[in-house]
């Protein structure tokens, strides 16, 4: 899969690449405007990654231009901006997501490899790890033959963690994907804790155990 | 004690002005004493001039006293001469004195000397002088009461344009970022100039809240950035192999000192988006339906919820925007729940007028008013961000709502009412 970051500001530029070549993706950066321009002529990318905020032009015109060329990248807009008006320009200008900064790498995570399940596979949409398998079209879960019976919240989760297998999710990262804005209000995000104690206990009770990990007090970890 | 300006300028001009009238009146009349003594000198001398040139004509043979006219006697004893005096005649028919101004002359003719007095009646004038001066002390009066009218009417005109700055000044709120419509042609130079002065130092006023405004909502978005930087960091620092406990422990103090950090960050750019009114599409929302649900999600994912009681009525629909009464209510049920205690009662009421949220709780450690300022906060609670209440005040004043607080036997009680 390859992926284009365009994001002005250096360090987080690198952060994100550094994540997604984890994930195994063919990844490029792009701090400005022409030279993105210049990458999206040249190549195709699986998934583009798209700050607005550019010190050599807005990143919506590249949007615009992407789509005059009838490319059909998925793009994932990357934004300070958070008001509705600025996510429905996005979204209008033709962006497939809308993320505002400051955001956790893992949630950018799975919005992209949403999106590419979205752009790629058709019909069933499902995540495997060893013999844990969600059916996310569906929202079932399984372990094995035996199904998993689960809350909105568990299953959010579950896919949240299959989506960034074999790392460390924060607490902050999943209160924030499952609960959204409202997670701002939150006094403390015990109820992740008391969450995930719950999805290990029906786990455990069909067959697969010790698939999530505690690490330290930083967060969860879903790995064979 | 201040008064109002009409009242205090009518009351000036009638401490004074009959002050000023009298000293006037005085002086009228004094002068018009003058005025009918010298007149009545005149007279006695002409007919003093009359009389002798009859007595010199007739050579003597003339009445030689008639009363309340003249008397000529021959000079014997000295008198005082050419020098009026006044006196009392006695008429004996009518028994009575009258007084009268007489002036004696000394008159020479056949080697006699005469005195030749003459009378002129005081009465007369001195009744003239009291209908004068009467009439006088009427046009007086009825002068200070057309002053004092005129005075107030015209003051009305005059201060007509100070009253509407006056009004204007009144009516002008710093947050609604208007500028102030104010005539600039009143016809005064002074209310003019005020009214200039007064135009540009509102507008002044006004571009600073505005920049101060603009601060906040800038600096907050440049905070989002670095934010991201080091959450971003901090994600990838958690997945580096050979994390020990000890500096794992470092990295969760760090990223909740970073959460709090951002979700403060978030609420400041919040209160100054509503502030600068940046939430203008509003529609009918349905708070009943947004409040149930909102509360189930609460249930759900707190696991020391307090005992709920909903009195909820069914379809309260507001006009406003809907993110704004999703932070209002829900900051207003977290609140809530935040500020409990252990095996707490939360009472939730909705009606189509008011929403009531009542909770147990201990007595809030700092002034009531304060509660919902920016980062007041009772001491016992860090890990909110102090944004939560003053946010929800940003979002009454917005829609004009009203809110208050009280506590009362161990129950926090907040109620918004919606109109």
């Amino acid at each position: 899969m390859k992926l284009l970051v365009v994001e002005d500001e250096h360090t987080l530029l690198q952060s994100i690449l550094e994540y997604f070549t984890q994930e195994e993706f063919l990844c490029e950066g792009s701090a400005t405007h022409a030279d993105a321009l210049n990458k999206i002529e040249d190549f195709s990318y699986d998934c583009i990654i798209l700050d607005i905020n550019l010190p050599d032009g807005n990143g919506l015109r590249l949007l615009q231009h992407l789509r005059k060329q009838k490319k059909d990248d998925a793009v994932i807009i990357i934004s300070a901006r958070d008001s509705l008006q600025d996510k429905i320009t996005g979204l209008d200008y033709g962006a497939d997501d809308y993320i505002t900064k400051p955001f956790h790498l893992s949630e950018l995570n799975a919005r992209v490899k949403a999106l590419l399940r979205r752009k790629y596979v058709h019909g069933t949409d499902t995540l495997e790890l060893g013999n844990l398998q969600i059916e996310l079209f569906s929202r079932t879960a399984s372990c094995g033959q035996q199904k998993l019976s689960l809350t909105k919240s568990e299953f959010d989760l579950l896919a949240y963690l299959m989506n960034n297998p074999n790392r460390v999710v924060s607490r902050q990262a999943i209160a924030e994907h499952i609960y959204g804005d409202q997670s701002d209000n939150m006094p403390s995000f015990d109820f992740v804790y008391s969450q995930i104690k719950n999805l290990k206990r029906k786990l455990k009770e069909k067959g697969c155990d010790d698939l999530i990990q505690t690490v330290y007090g930083l967060g969860y970890k879903l790995s064979l | 004690m201040s008064k109002p300006l009409l009242q205090r300028n009518t009351r000036y001009l009638l401490t004074w002005l009959p002050v000023v009238l009298l000293f006037c009146s005085f002086l009228f009349y004094v002068m018009l004493r003058m005025q009918a003594h010298h007149m009545q000198e005149k007279q006695l001398l002409l007919k003093q001039e009359n009389v002798w040139k009859t007595f010199v004509a007739n050579k003597g043979n003339i009445e030689k006293h008639i009363i309340g006219e003249y008397d000529i006697v021959e000079a014997t004893q000295p008198v005082a001469l050419n020098a009026s005096r006044d006196t009392l005649v006695y008429y004996a028919d009518e028994k009575k004195s009258l007084p009268f101004e007489i002036l004696t002359g000394r008159m020479q003719w056949n080697n006699t000397s005469y005195n030749l007095t003459t009378y002129v009646s005081s009465t007369e004038i001195s009744h003239l002088i009291i209908k004068v001066f009467i009439t006088e002390a009427f046009i007086l009066l009825l002068l200070l009461v057309a002053i004092v009218i005129l005075n107030r009417k015209s003051s009305k005109l005059l201060w007509k344009p100070f009253f509407s700055t006056l009004h204007a000044a009144n009516n002008y709120d710093i947050a609604r970022n208007q500028p102030l419509a104010l005539a600039t042609h009143t016809g005064t130079t002074e209310f003019d100039e005020l009214n200039g002065s007064m135009i540009s130092f509102v507008n002044n006023a006004n571009t600073a809240y505005f920049n101060q405004k603009q601060f906040v909502e800038n600096a907050s978005h440049e905070m989002q950035t670095p934010l991201a930087i080091i959450r971003s960091k901090l994600e990838l620092l958690i997945n580096q192999p050979g994390l020990t406990e000890k500096s794992a422990s470092m990295l969760q103090d760090i990223t909740e000192a970073n959460d709090h950090l951002s979700q403060m960050n978030r609420n400041l750019l919040l209160l100054s988006k509503i502030e600068n009114n940046q939430f203008p599409d509003a529609g009918p929302v349905d708070v009943s339906q947004m409040l149930r649900h909102l509360l189930n999600s609460f249930q759900e994912h707190y696991e020391y919820f307090p005992a709920l009681t909903c009195n909820i009525e069914d379809h309260v629909v507001l006009q406003a925007n809907r993110s704004l009464i999703e932070i209002l209510l829900s900051n207003l049920v977290n609140n809530a729940i935040i500020h409990n205690k252990e095996n707490g009662e939360m009472n939730v009421t909705l009606s189509s007028s008011y929403l009531l949220i009542q909770n147990t709780g201990p007595k809030p450690d700092i002034d009531p008013m304060e509660l919902f300022e920016r980062f007041k906060k009772g001491s016992y609670q860090t890990k909110t961000t102090g944004l939560g209440l003053s946010l929800v005040k940003q979002i009454v004043l917005l829609y004009q709502y009203q809110i208050s607080y009280q506590y009362l036997d161990g129950w926090h009680m907040i109620k918004v009412t919606f109109r």
